[in-house]
Formats: C-alpha cells, sequence, structure tokens
C-alpha cells in the first residue's frame, strides 16, 4: 500500500460522511520519546472505528488526546468542530461532547452508581435531580444492571463496573464515545456483557473510536479497523479486508501473533 | 500501556522535541503571575519571606555571637568526657568509620546486583552526589568554622579517609558474605564502646553532649529492633494469649508520652528491683526506657509489614514442607522487613529527635548543653540562648532531615510505594 | 493465620499422642505464656511492696486528700487545697493546650500542605520550607527556644509590645482580647442566633431544593453565611451591642481584661502547634497525590471543572486517606504536651514531679500520672477508630 492509499483511506470519514473528529499531524512527546508521530485520522458521525496495534504502539495516547487527557504538541485536533486548544471554554465543550471508558473502569468509590452518573448532568449540565436520576435508571436498564443503582462500585464484579462506567459517560449524552482498552482488565466471562452492551450502542448510531484487541468485535461491529505501530498509523482499512488480506508486513505479524491464541 | 501513560502533561510548547519549560519572563508570569489570586499571594508572601531571610541573615551573620559556640565547642560535642582522654573516641569513630564504610560498601554492591537483575540502567545524573551529601557537608563547613585548631578537622578528614577505603573494600565483597559482614559491624559497634569505656576508660556517666545523643540513638535501636520484631511476631501468633499480651505491651508504650515513662523509669524504676539489688546506673535506666518505648512502635511497623504481605507466600512455604518458624525466618520476614526499611528509618529519626528528653533524668546531652553554656561565667547574664539553641537545631536538622531523604530515596529505590 | 495450627477433624481412635497433638501443644504453649508474664508482673509488684515497706513509704492513695503545699502557676488554685485538685488542674491544664492546639495545628497544616500542591512557586518553595524545617528539629528544642530565647526575651510589662489595642505581648505573657457579655440582653442575643441558624439552614434546604428541580446553582453556603451574618447583626445592633470583645489593657502593676495565656502556655503552644502542622501538611498532601491519577481523569473526561473535581471526588477520598494519620498527629500532639514540666508549664506530669519532690509518693504519683495521659490516648485513639470506620464504611 502506497502513502497516498493510506492517507486517503484514513482521512475518509465513514458512516454518515460527515466528519466528527478530524485529526490532522497530531504529535505527541514524552520527554525526548516521540509516542504520535504525525496521526492524520478522520472519523465520521455515526462510525465506529476501532484502533489496535502493539502495546507501546501509542493508541492509548492518540484517544487521549481526543479529549485532552494527554496534551499534544503538535498539529490539530477538532471534535465537531471545535478545535483543542490551550482555551479551558473549548476544552470543557469537547469533554461534554466526548464520554471516555476507561481500562480500569475510574468509578468513584466513594459515590454509588447511581451519584456516579448523576454527578456530572447535574453539575455540568445543571439538569434537575429527579431527571437525572430518570436518565441514569434508564441507561443502567440499557446496560442491564438496574438493581445495582444504590451499590457502591467496591461491591460489584469487574464486569458490571464497566457496564455502570459505560452508563456513567452515557448519561452526559455524549456526541463521541472513546473506549481506552475496555476490556483488558475483565476476567473473559465478564468481556462479553461488556462487548455486547458497545455493541448494543454501536448500532444505535453512536460515534465510537474504541481502543480494543478484541478482533471478534472488531470484525462483528467496526466499520473501519485503524492499525498502528510506533505511534504511527501503519494500515487502515475496512475489518474485512484488514484481517484477511492485510497488506503491511508489520500487520500480518502483528495478526498472526494475536490469533494463534485465540482468547 | 507502559509508554503511553505517564503523568497527565501541563502544557508544553510545540518544538522537535519540545523544549524542557518556559524561560525568563515567561517563566515568571506562569509561575508566580499567572491570575489575580496568584498574584496576590505573591505579592504578601514574597515580602514576608524576604524580610523572614533579611531578619535570620542579619542574626546569623551580623548581630549573633557566636564565640559561645567556638569556646564551647568540645562541650557541645562531648560534654563533660575529660579532655585527656579524647583520643580514645577518635579510636572509636576510627572504628565506626570502617565498619560502616564497609556497610554501606556491601549495601551498594547489593543495590547494583539488583539493578542489574531488574535490567534496570543504573546511571546517576552528575549532581545527585551534590544533592545526596549537601546537608551533612553543609554542617561539616559550620563546624570548621567554630573549630579552634586544625587538629580534629584532620582527624575528621582521615575517618572520612578510612571510610572511603572500606567503602571500596566493601564493594568488593561478594554478595553472599554479607551475613559476615553485618557480624563484623556489630562486633565493630560493641569495640567502638569497647575503645571508650574499657582499659580503664571513660564511664559512660560523665559523657554527654551530641556523643551522648548519637549513644542513645544507635544503642536504643540496636536493642529495640530484635524486641519489637519479636512483639510483632507474638502480635501475629495464632495463640490469643500471647496476642493479647503483645497488644497490651504495644497500645500501652505507643499510649504514653515518653517523657512520663522516662520519669518512671527515674524516680519508680528501682522500687521493682529486689532491694539487695544494686541500682542500675541513669543512663541504663534511660536507655531501658528508650528501648521498651522504641520497641513498640518498631512492632506496629513491622506488623503492619507482616499484614502486607500477600497469604500467598506463607501458603506457598507451607505447601513446601518449611516448619513454622522455618516459613517466618527464611520466607515472611525478611520480605516483612524489607517492605517496612522507610518507616524504620522513619522510627530513628523520631529516636534522634526524642533523645532530647532524656534531660528529664539529668542526663547532658546535646540540648541540655545548649542549655547550661549560656550561664557560664563568661557568658552569664548576656542571654546567649538564641546562639546556643540555633546552633543545635542545625545538628538536629541537618541529622534529621539528611535520613529522612535517604530513606525517601531508599523507598523510591525498593519501589516500596507501588505495591 | 496459618493452615498449619488448624485442628484436624480425625476421629477418636487416631488422636496422636498428646506430645504430637496440635491442640494440646497450643493450649500447653498458652498456658506457659501465661505463667511465665504472670510470674514476671509478680515479681515486679512484690519487689514493689517490700521495697515500700522497707522505706517505710505508704502504699495506698490516702495522701491525695492532703494539701498540696504550693500553688500552681497561672490559675488561682491555693497551696491547701488537696493534691486531688491540683492533678485534675494538671489534667484540665493539658486539654487546654491540646485543645486549641489540635484545631490551630490542623488548620495551619491544611493550608501549608494545599500550598505544597500550588500551581504559584514562591507558595509551594515557601510551603516545602515550613514543613522541612519544622519537622526535622525536635519539639522540645522549639520548646526551650520559645520559652528562653523569645517569650523570657520579651519587654517588661510597661514596655509590652502591642497589636493595635488587641493584644499585649510582654515577659509575663501573650494577652489577647475575650468575649464579654452584659448580663441582660445576653441570652435574649444568644436565642437571635438561634434563630439566625434556623433561618439560614432553612434557606440552605430551600436553595437545595430549588437545585434538586431545576439544576440551578444553589450556593446555598455563601447565601446561608450572610443570612446568618445579617441577622446576627440587626440584632445585636437592636439589642444594645450585648456582646463585645473585652481588650487587655495595662492598670497600674497588673494588666486588665482580656485572656492571658502565661509565657510557659504560650510557648507549648506555639511549638506543638508548629511542630505538629508540618506534619499534618505532609499528611495532607500526601493524602491528595494518593488518590488515584484515574479519578482525576474520569472527572476531567466528565467535564468536571477543577473545583468540582476537587469538592466531589479528590477530597471525599483524600479524607478518608487521611483520617487515621491525622488522628494520629492528633494523639501525638495530646502526648507531647507533657513536654511542658521542662518549661515548668503545669500539666499534669509537672504537677505530679513537683508532688514527688514535696515528699508524696512516686510510684503512686507517676501512676495517675500515667493512668491520666494513658486514658487520653485512649481516648484518642478511640474517636479516631470511630471516625475512620465511618468513613471507611460509606464505601462498603
Amino acid at each position: 500500500m502506497t502513502e497516498s492509499t493510506l492517507t486517503g483511506k484514513s482521512m475518509d470519514a465513514g458512516g454518515t460522511g460527515e466528519t466528527m473528529i478530524e485529526l490532522t499531524g497530531v504529535e505527541k512527546w514524552f520527554g525526548d520519546f516521540q509516542a504520535l508521530k504525525g496521526i492524520d485520522l478522520v472519523v465520521g458521525k455515526k462510525e465506529t472505528v476501532v484502533v489496535c496495534g502493539p502495546s507501546g504502539s501509542g493508541k492509548s495516547t492518540l484517544i487521549r488526546c481526543i479529549n485532552r487527557l494527554e496534551v499534544h504538541n503538535r498539529g490539530r485536533i477538532v471534535v465537531d468542530g471545535t478545535e483543542l486548544s490551550d482555551d479551558v471554554r473549548d476544552i470543557q465543550a469537547i469533554r461534554r461532547e466526548t464520554g471516555m471508558v476507561f481500562q480500569s473502569f475510574n468509578l468513584f468509590p466513594h459515590l454509588t452508581i447511581l451519584e456516579n452518573i448523576t454527578l456530572a448532568p447535574r453539575q455540568v449540565r445543571r439538569k434537575p435531580k429527579k431527571e437525572a436520576e430518570q436518565t441514569a435508571m434508564d441507561l443502567l436498564t440499557r446496560v442491564k444492571i438496574p438493581d445495582q443503582a444504590n451499590k457502591f462500585p467496591g461491591q460489584l464484579s469487574g464486569g458490571q463496573q464497566q457496564r455502570a462506567a459505560i452508563a456513567r459517560a452515557l448519561a452526559m449524552e455524549p456526541k463521541v464515545m472513546l473506549f481506552d482498552e475496555p476490556t483488558s482488565a475483565l476476567d473473559p466471562e465478564m468481556i462479553k456483557e461488556v462487548l455486547d452492551t458497545m455493541e448494543q450502542l454501536a448500532d444505535s448510531g453512536m460515534t465510537m473510536v474504541c481502543v480494543t484487541h478484541e478482533m471478534g468485535f472488531a470484525r462483528a461491529v467496526a466499520d473501519r479497523v485503524v492499525f498502528m505501530a510506533d505511534g504511527a498509523i501503519v494500515e487502515v482499512n475496512d475489518p474485512e479486508t484488514l484481517f484477511t488480506s492485510p497488506q503491511e508486513q508489520r500487520t500480518q505479524l502483528f495478526l498472526s501473533q494475536i490469533l494463534v491464541h485465540p482468547s | 500501556m507502559t509508554t503511553t501513560d505517564p503523568a497527565t502533561r501541563t502544557s508544553e510548547p510545540a518544538a522537535t522535541p519540545p523544549s524542557g519549560g518556559p524561560t525568563g519572563m515567561a517563566w515568571v508570569r506562569e509561575n508566580l503571575f499567572p491570575d489575580v489570586w496568584n498574584s496576590l499571594l505573591t505579592l504578601t508572601l514574597g515580602p514576608l519571606l524576604a524580610w523572614g531571610v533579611y531578619a535570620l541573615g542579619r542574626f546569623l551573620f551580623v548581630t549573633g555571637r557566636w564565640e559561645i559556640i567556638t569556646v564551647n565547642l568540645t562541650t557541645l560535642m562531648v560534654g563533660r568526657f575529660p579532655r585527656d582522654q579524647l583520643f580514645r573516641l577518635w579510636i572509636a569513630i576510627a572504628i565506626l568509620a570502617v565498619v560502616i564504610g564497609l556497610a554501606l560498601g556491601v549495601a551498594n554492591s547489593v543495590a547494583r546486583a539488583a539493578a542489574v537483575e531488574s535490567g534496570d540502567d543504573y546511571h546517576r545524573p552528575w549532581h545527585e552526589p551534590i544533592r545526596r551529601f549537601g546537608p551533612p557537608v553543609t554542617l561539616l563547613i559550620v563546624m570548621g568554622v567554630f573549630v579552634r585548631t586544625a587538629t580534629p578537622l584532620l582527624l575528621l578528614a582521615a575517618a572520612l579517609g578510612l571510610a572511603a577505603v572500606a567503602y571500596r573494600l566493601g564493594r568488593m565483597i561478594p554478595i553472599r558474605r554479607r551475613g559476615q559482614v553485618n557480624l563484623v559491624v556489630i562486633l565493630g559497634v560493641i569495640g567502638a564502646q569497647l575503645a571508650i569505656t574499657g582499659f580503664d576508660g571513660v564511664p559512660r556517666s560523665v559523657w554527654g553532649g551530641l556523643l551522648l545523643t548519637i549513644y542513645f540513638t544507635v544503642g536504643a535501636l540496636l536493642f529495640a529492633f530484635p524486641l519489637g520484631v519479636a512483639v510483632a511476631l507474638g502480635r501475629r501468633s495464632s495463640l490469643p494469649v500471647v496476642r493479647g499480651t503483645c497488644m497490651v505491651y504495644i497500645e500501652f508504650f505507643r499510649g504514653m508520652p515518653l517523657v512520663v515513662l522516662l520519669f518512671t523509669g527515674w524516680l519508680v524504676l528501682p522500687f521493682f528491683l529486689p532491694p539487695q539489688f544494686p541500682t542500675p546506673d541513669i543512663v541504663t535506666r534511660a536507655m531501658v526506657i528508650l528501648v521498651l518505648f522504641t520497641s513498640a512502635y518498631v512492632a506496629e511497623i513491622v506488623r503492619g509489614g507482616l499484614q502486607g504481605l500477600p497469604r500467598g507466600q506463607r501458603e506457598a512455604a507451607q505447601a513446601l514442607g518449611l516448619s513454622p518458624w522455618k516459613q517466618t525466618r527464611l520466607i515472611i520476614l525478611p520480605q516483612a522487613l524489607r517492605s517496612v526499611i522507610p518507616a524504620l528509618v522513619g522510627q530513628a529519626i523520631s529516636l534522634f529527635k526524642d533523645t532530647t528528653l532524656v534531660l528529664a533524668v539529668g542526663l547532658t546531652e546535646l540540648l541540655q548543653v545548649a542549655r547550661i553554656i549560656p550561664g557560664q561565667e563568661d557568658f552569664r547574664g548576656q542571654g546567649l540562648f538564641a546562639e546556643t539553641l540555633i546552633f543545635v537545631s542545625l545538628i538536629y536538622w541537618v541529622g534529621s532531615y539528611w535520613m529522612s531523604r535517604e530513606s525517601q530515596r531508599l523507598e523510591a529505590k525498593l519501589g516500596v510505594g507501588e505495591r | 493465620m496459618s493452615a498449619s495450627t488448624e485442628t484436624s477433624p480425625s476421629d477418636r481412635a487416631h488422636r496422636p499422642p498428646f506430645w504430637r497433638d496440635v491442640r494440646i501443644i497450643r493450649i500447653a504453649l498458652q498456658v506457659g505464656f501465661l505463667v511465665a508474664v504472670g510470674a514476671l508482673l509478680f515479681w515486679l509488684f512484690d519487689n514493689l511492696t517490700v521495697n515500700l515497706r522497707v522505706l517505710g513509704i505508704r502504699r495506698d492513695f490516702g495522701f491525695l486528700d492532703q494539701p498540696t503545699g504550693v500553688p500552681i502557676l497561672g490559675s488561682d488554685f491555693r497551696a491547701q487545697s488537696p493534691i486531688r485538685d491540683a492533678l485534675l488542674v494538671g489534667l484540665y491544664n493539658i486539654l487546654r493546650v491540646a485543645v486549641p492546639g489540635i484545631l490551630t495545628a490542623l488548620v495551619i497544616g491544611t493550608l501549608v500542605g494545599v500550598g505544597r500542591l500550588s500551581t504559584n512557586w514562591l507558595v509551594r518553595r515557601a510551603a516545602g520550607i515550613y514543613v522541612e524545617v519544622l519537622r526535622n528539629v525536635p519539639p522540645l528544642v522549639m520548646l526551650i527556644f520559645f520559652y528562653i530565647a523569645v517569650l523570657q526575651q520579651l519587654p517588661a510589662q510597661a514596655d509590652s509590645i502591642t497589636a493595635g489595642p488587641f493584644a499585649l505581648l510582654n515577659v509575663r505573657g501573650v494577652y489577647l482580647p475575650s468575649i464579654q457579655l452584659s448580663a441582660g440582653p445576653a441570652p435574649v442575643f444568644f436565642g437571635v442566633l438561634g434563630l439566625a441558624l434556623v433561618a439560614a439552614i432553612v434557606l440552605g434546604v430551600l436553595r437545595t431544593r430549588r437545585f434538586d428541580a431545576t439544576g440551578q446553582p444553589h450556593r446555598r453556603v455563601p447565601l446561608g453565611v450572610l443570612l446568618f451574618l445579617g441577622i446576627a447583626t440587626l440584632g445585636w445592633l437592636a439589642l444594645g451591642r450585648p456582646l463585645g470583645l473585652q481588650l487587655p489593657v495595662i492598670e497600674g502593676r497588673g494588666v486588665d481584661g482580656g485572656y492571658r495565656m502565661i509565657p510557659e502556655q504560650a510557648a507549648v503552644f506555639i511549638a506543638l502547634v508548629l511542630y505538629t502542622s508540618s506534619f499534618i501538611a505532609e499528611i495532607v498532601r500526601g493524602s491528595i497525590q494518593a488518590v488515584a491519577k484515574g479519578q482525576t481523569e474520569a472527572s476531567n473526561a466528565l467535564g468536571l471543572s477543577g473545583l468540582q473535581r476537587l469538592r466531589f471526588v479528590v477530597l471525599p477520598q483524600a479524607l478518608r486517606i487521611a483520617t487515621p494519620s491525622a488522628g494520629n498527629e492528633f494523639l501525638n500532639l495530646t502526648k507531647n504536651v507533657s513536654l511542658g514540666v521542662f518549661v515548668a508549664y503545669p500539666e499534669l506530669l509537672r504537677i505530679g514531679r513537683q508532688a514527688v519532690g514535696n515528699g508524696f509518693p512516686a510510684p503512686q504519683l507517676l501512676f495517675i500520672v500515667s493512668a491520666g495521659y494513658l486514658a487520653l490516648s485512649l481516648g484518642i485513639s478511640l474517636f479516631t477508630n470511630l471516625a475512620n470506620r465511618r468513613l471507611q464504611l460509606s464505601e462498603r
């Protein structure tokens, strides 16, 4: 695959064809180490993009830059028409519109599940309490744990916690959902329940960027799969093509490594 | 995840690679006057601090009458220790310099080996020794200012030289022999005391000043450590009676103020011994109290370490068929103790500061000397307390600050906080 | 704790010989230990009674009713009053330093601890120096420094250092304003204060309800405080200023009015507050930093502002982490009041020590002093444990 077709594939908005997230020439340095080497990527509205690659390839850094948990050093990041800058107002605007789900859940341990979910809608979106709680219960029903609402995170299983975390992110009614290895910290039997929730979410038309190693999920749900290595995008394609006939050697090597031991 | 998950950074300007941070006026704006609130803080705090520095500097370099320190430097160091016997002290210092150098050398080679095993590259920034040894070197310089003849400085330099040679030597000792080195260190400490008290030497009752302070710190630690470990093991015993007794012991000594215990040891301890029994001298009584007191804290620290160990360690040892005592000695204790080293150093610092309290029972340790000398004939009525107290504060501060910095270094190296 | 010592279900026929039976070994070990400890304690106590008899010292606590023989510094205690009362004054004097000391150290420590995390370079450095200097100097050195080198060097009364009309500072003590009540309208004024408090709480509840219903910011704390202060001021003016500050004034050879802190008390207070606050500052800083980084990231990802993150996510968790160590520092401060004995501050130990010097029996007196301090210590740790349990419970 040549340079130009790669750029074409990664800059082609999927989904409805309208642009939701646009990254151009994004670079990120940790001291002398360059974690992102000029990333160009466009994510379209209602599109699901899966980012995969070996550990240390910069995929987590990439999506953490989108809502500014990491500050990119160069390049442009535009989310729903707002460009990320040093302006606090822009940062908060983008964070309000993007939900994020973490590998280690990061639920607030001192608050109940319901309080976890209603905190941001009430404090940030200024929603009335009743309405916020109603939304929260609806979301908990959607992720199939309505009876856990008044428990504390420590009392839930990992899978339940992660689904609560998804509900918490959805409660802000975001336009984009970012998933940072949401199933990596889970026991095998719990992975499926989280993936089902995510699949259901993608079907409902949410724009999603997922860092994950779950190839089954990528095949079933993703519109495009982005393969990264060493801080750069190596290959972008629809899942079927990328998994069955990868063009790049790095991709082939990576796929052979993870497909030998299907998990 | 390892490389993609560092701490969240504050904004850095874009460059290839981005430079370290803002310089000059940009730095001042960002760090001192970023907003109204911080500018106000800077403007109130700045002049206050400047005034404080000025007042302190003026006292230190202009108005302070430091000749009282010059005249009494030896007294501050050793109290009423006979001046014609000081050579014994230098012998002791030489012995200690050798064993401490040796021990540090071995510890260093162990650390290096560990670093090689775990694949860390063990390189140090050039300024690390300056940061590490800044406090004690400052103290030595201050002492040098007050010394009247060059002899003590030369002797001290010789001792440091000995320590350096021993350090080199220690690094060459193979690691598997470090058990023997521990023995040599203990023998050295005993030998150092014998060099002073033995062979028609100087009894502890006339020791004073910094010498007594260090003696109490080191002595109490040496005895309190094994006692504390024993009590901690008892506290974790499966036998309810043993567990309960050790708990009462720990809670009692931790609940009591040390001064009250010292007064008790001084005034009441003799009552608890048989009438025909000779009453132990004051230094021994104070030492006994310090040991009992410190051991309770050591026990509590070690108990924390024992509790923090994963259950699997004990179970694995049992599965190997080790006897309960061997499980504890070979598997449990080494790990538990390693994880509480920083806390134990903290306890040592605490003890170092607490030795000031032995003046309650009439011993002239460092602080008491500082309290007494402004009443000497030459200085009486001149109120030179600030000078002497600030000088001893510096000694305490350097000792305790240095130990705490070293323990932080150790903590980072052991990675204790990460478990 | 260890599985090897647990009893195994074995039927009677297969019981091992008793010297290999785990259950019997356990009992024997405990009985042996108990006998050894008991024998040691008995030996010590027996020596005590023998010694006291030989030396002709009384062995009961009857002396507590005898007159103390000396007055107590900084109080109107009379020398004829019994020792029992003197010891109670000593206990009270511990609390008189410990309680305000704990509160002050907590406030200063929190400010300094937060200051160490400030973005302002100067504040961060100043807070760092504060902590590193104060916690590495023995509290006794500080105490003696403040007593001898500062408070004892203050000018005589006639040349007192003044802070406006509010405070006086001289070699005889520190004088601060005290609160003065006028007998008539004062109780009415307290009624007004109560009313103001109720009004503020009602306002707070109403604002909270409005917030729940509409999501509009409630600002209940500033509004409530404003309402309280408003009503209180109006009531104060209407009742003819029933509550006033009484300022210390030099009157001839003494000082009239105000609250006097004798130099001994002031020295203990200052030294312990400085020392303890440096430790509390470290606890505050450590606890805030100990809140997992993921918590901050999650708050940011949800769009919470910096203040909201602190208020709803970081501080509640930091408080939980800090409670046990902070309680420990409160305990240390209380125990350290006993250092007052070195500057003759009449706390419990000093009173007991003085009585021993006046010929009263040392074992009993030191027993009482120990019991007093031990009771305070255990009381504080009990309180801390309860607070800790409450906070921890809210998680699970």
